[in-house]
């Protein structure tokens, strides 16, 4: 436990009131979304201004204590899971939204402000926040900077990363600074692309300004339905290859359909083995055009069923189901983990066929939903707790996301590496990359107490030795060679 | 003293020629952005990265190509064609030889960053080669991935002062199958009204540039779509459709002007037209992405440097400026952090000297006296 000496310090920095030490209040801030991690920290403090944000860092940094923020804890790799005997920092109080400039397109916003609120801000001035994770209403935008969070429609419109401005940012010993600024360029070396995906590890965004889009002219949703898993992939490959680029294309495989369409009812065929839904958004004769050769293409693949949202309502029940497909699950099964892998798109059949392989040899069941233009899938690993199956689906879950790197992909698309594979890394990434990137960690947070054991692999984590290094495929191919 | 000239051809001899060598180094690419930013401090080692070309791998159905990083951005374009498919980037360096590599360096952009950002918008990995050698990679081949810290996006802006590009994968678009320029001759502070008009529109526009007198507006899409657009447009602005002949010219003129610049700044896209406009000299601004570019005498440098700085914009010279003219508008706000970051990645100061003037001044000292 921390001294009392911690807590004075810390309740100057931010208000006594403002500091959590009872153990009841402490447990709610145990877990991220990925509730099989777990640590009470030792406080927990609520600041209510950037200033004492940076106070409250001040404080750890010289007394040495290691410190966690935390938007809405929705993450889903432990990012926010607090150290034992740390501090947690949660943002939650700082939810403004400062500012918005429809002339230069443009929000300033807290990081406790939930992603929807920006676009709900912006919408009167037909502008909204493009990047749209799938817990949009809950999460935060702090921690969609802290993972470089996607969404559906990142496949067009890119990822956090593409669509933050510029950041205040308070570095791990308490300065305040500023990160990227108001256009594209900046001066010297892009701090704010290294800062947004650094899963909280290089320090704490207090305000963010984001670009916002102008909302398009039309939007043309379809839901397909296909005989196979393989054919509705073959439609995708074929979209991508007339040119046309997709707002968005997301496919559900059979358990994922039955699951969401027992919890929301969405509409979605309860017996197709494989549906797609594919969204075109832009001016309205282009967008038209292209819709009527995304229809065309899926009639070529053997479409059973083609349902086109007739307007906004049925729009939005159709990503409904597609958003509902996580927590459904758990309609169908008493327990599931949700694994985020990414592979090259066209090798989707061939890691669906090797997911199907080993979720058999594993005597376990695997939901598919994945955000299929882009290639990032999102198994879901069936399993009952109860039955003792629990260490059987973590291996299943794990082996999946160290496939997806053996096919040339990566270990995450959008949820992060943060506790959850950190012991994965070295499948994905050398020593050498490794070193690297703990160097630049170093250079931000040289006391190592910002959000510690998170990322990258430890020692104490991972047991003594990091797993040995695999070669990466495209080296074995002789494509690239490590030195 | 005369440096040592390097021209490693691949990664291994990019890592030999970091590991087995001693004292500064100079990393240059073709050289068109030579009289950009600070000016290179005398080096040891000249580190020439134009042998380090061609194509690693490329999968059309994937839309992703690895290159190495002294590949220059018109061949990869053309070979990129030949399968419909384009590096959404557009600097007017790229048509002068620019390297892939060199134009990370440099953070360059053109008109097309309005709809696709800069190449730290493109990059998805890179391999790079640290002072002492060592060969790291970050990012995959892969467009969605979060697996680890981007070091790409260090090395973007960065000119050569952390690490050696040797290896790059990019991200790919389709080339469109029709693209229309509008063009309306008028001022810049018209030209700001107009292109405010354009922004509010759905007609979503991929680049809008005034440049020296001329507002051009390029759509992109397919034939009837850019077409019945570009026809819109015209009557939205009270501007004119070009003939591809016409645009074609137009935007030659745009990439010579930019060419010319002698200052390129960044603010709030609204406020620069006040900004550019003032030296009264040629100028290009980018009127939806805030960035522009502008032709004046060097005596009035550092004047733009401190105006743009006063509204919390960047300034950087495109033109060597005789000393005692900033090449720079002003140090970044996380300075500590950047020479933290080069102190972790080039503890000895080897990489690059001088390109960002005083920033990372301890290591210029120490270059002074071995």
């Amino acid at each position: 436990m921390l001294n009392a000496a911690v807590r004075d310090a810390l309740a100057s920095a931010v208000g006594a009131r403002n500091v959590l030490s009872d153990p009841v209040q402490l447990r709610s801030y145990e877990c991220d979304g990925l509730t099989g991690f777990r640590q009470v920290p030792a406080f927990v403090v609520l600041p209510l201004d950037t200033e004492s944000v940076a106070a409250a860092v001040r404080v750890c940094h010289e007394h040495g204590v290691p410190f966690v923020a935390r938007g809405a804890g929705t993450g889903l790799s432990g990012g926010a899971m607090p150290v034992a005997d740390g501090v947690v920092i949660s943002l939650q109080r700082l939810r403004r939204v400062l500012e918005v400039d429809a002339v230069d397109r443009r929000a300033v916003v807290q990081p406790g402000v939930t992603n929807l609120d920006i676009t709900k801000a912006a919408a009167p001035q037909g502008l909204y926040y493009a990047p749209d994770p799938s817990s949009q209403q809950v999460c935060t935008i702090g921690g969609n900077v802290a993972e470089n969070s996607g969404g559906a429609h990142c496949l067009k419109y890119g990822f956090t990363t593409n669509h933050v401005l510029s950041m205040t940012a308070v570095l791990p010993d308490g300065e305040v600074v500023t990160l990227g600024g108001d256009t594209g360029d900046q001066l010297g070396p892009d701090l704010r692309g290294v800062f947004i995906g650094s899963e909280g590890t290089l320090g704490i965004v207090c305000e963010i300004t984001v670009r916002l889009l102008r909302v398009p002219e039309t939007v043309r949703t379809l839901l397909a339905d296909f005989p196979s898993v393989r054919a509705a992939g073959e439609v995708v490959s074929d979209i991508v290859a007339a040119g046309i680029v997709p707002a968005a294309v997301e496919m559900m495989d059979n358990l994922a359909i039955q699951a969401a369409e027992k919890a929301v009812g969405a509409g979605y065929t309860l017996d197709t083995p494989a549906a797609l839904v594919v969204e075109l958004d832009g001016p309205a004769a282009e967008c038209g055009s292209q819709f009527e050769q995304v229809k065309a293409i899926c009639d070529r693949h053997g479409c059973t069923r083609l349902h086109i949202a007739g307007d906004a309502g049925e729009r939005a029940k159709i990503w409904m189901g597609r958003k509902a497909a996580f927590a459904a699950v758990g309609r169908i099964s008493p327990d599931y983990i949700v694994q985020d892998g990414v592979v090259p798109r066209t090798r989707l059949a061939e890691v669906l066929g090797r997911i199907e392989e080993m979720g058999q040899a594993a005597g376990l069941r695997v939901a598919n939903v994945f955000h299929a233009g882009d290639g990032n899938l999102h198994p879901l690993v069936l399993f009952d707790e109860d039955a003792g199956e629990l260490e059987r689906a973590e291996e299943l879950s794990k082996g999946i996301a160290e496939l997806c790197v053996e096919l040339g992909g990566s270990l995450s698309g959008e949820h992060g590496i943060g506790t959850d594979k950190a012991c994965s890394m070295p499948r994905m990434f050398g020593v050498d990359d490794l070193a690297t990137m703990d160097r630049v960690r170093s250079a931000f947070d040289p006391g190592k107490l910002c959000n510690p054991g998170k990322l990258l692999p430890t020692p104490r984590l991972c047991g003594e030795r990091p797993g040995r290094y695999r070669p990466h495929p495209l080296e074995e191919a002789g494509v690239i060679e490590r030195l | 003293m005369t440096a040592t000239m390097l021209a490693p051809t691949d990664l291994r001899g990019a890592h030999e020629a970091l590991a087995d060598t001693e004292g500064t180094i100079q990393i240059q690419g073709a050289g068109t952005a030579a009289e950009w930013a600070g000016a290179p401090l005398p080096t040891d080692t000249v580190l020439d990265t134009t042998r380090m070309t061609g194509v690693l791998a490329y999968n059309p159905s994937d839309m992703t190509v690895a290159v190495r990083a002294g590949t220059r951005v018109s061949e990869l374009q053309a070979e990129l064609a030949t399968n419909g498919q384009r590096l959404a980037f557009d600097a007017t360096r790229a048509a002068r030889g620019a390297t892939v590599g060199g134009l990370v360096a440099t953070a360059d952009s053109g008109p097309l960053a309005l709809a696709y950002g800069s190449l730290r918008d493109l990059v998805i990995g890179a391999t790079v080669v640290l002072a002492d050698g060592t060969v790291a990679r970050t990012g995959g081949h892969v467009i969605k991935n979060v697996a680890g810290y981007d070091l790409a996006k260090l090395l973007h802006g960065s000119y050569g002062g952390f690490a050696l590009l040797a290896e790059v994968v990019l991200r790919l678009h389709p080339v469109p199958s029709s693209a229309r320029t509008v063009s309306l001759d008028c001022p810049l502070d018209v030209g700001a009204e107009r292109a405010a008009l354009v922004l509010g529109s759905a007609l979503e526009p991929v680049c809008l540039e005034w440049a020296d007198g001329t507002l051009l507006t390029r759509l992109e899409g397919t034939p009837d779509g850019t077409e019945a657009r570009a026809r819109e447009l015209a009557g939205l602005i009270g501007g004119s459709v070009l003939t591809e002949e016409d645009a074609d010219a137009a935007w030659a003129r745009h990439a010579e002007l930019t060419g010319a610049a002698v200052v390129r700044v960044g603010c709030r896209p609204s406020r620069l037209a006040g900004l550019i406009g003032a030296p009264g000299g040629p100028a290009v601004a980018g009127l939806g992405t805030g960035i522009g570019t502008v032709q004046l005498p060097f005596g009035e440098v550092d004047r733009m440097h401190d105006a743009v700085t006063a509204i919390g914009g960047t300034s950087v010279t495109h033109q060597r400026p005789p000393s005692g003219v900033r090449a720079w508008g002003r140090m970044p706000s996380a300075i500590r952090v950047l020479r933290a970051l080069k102190n972790e990645l080039d503890p000895q100061g080897r990489l690059s000297p001088g390109r960002f003037e005083s920033w990372f001044g301890e290591f210029g000292n120490r270059e002074e006296n071995p």
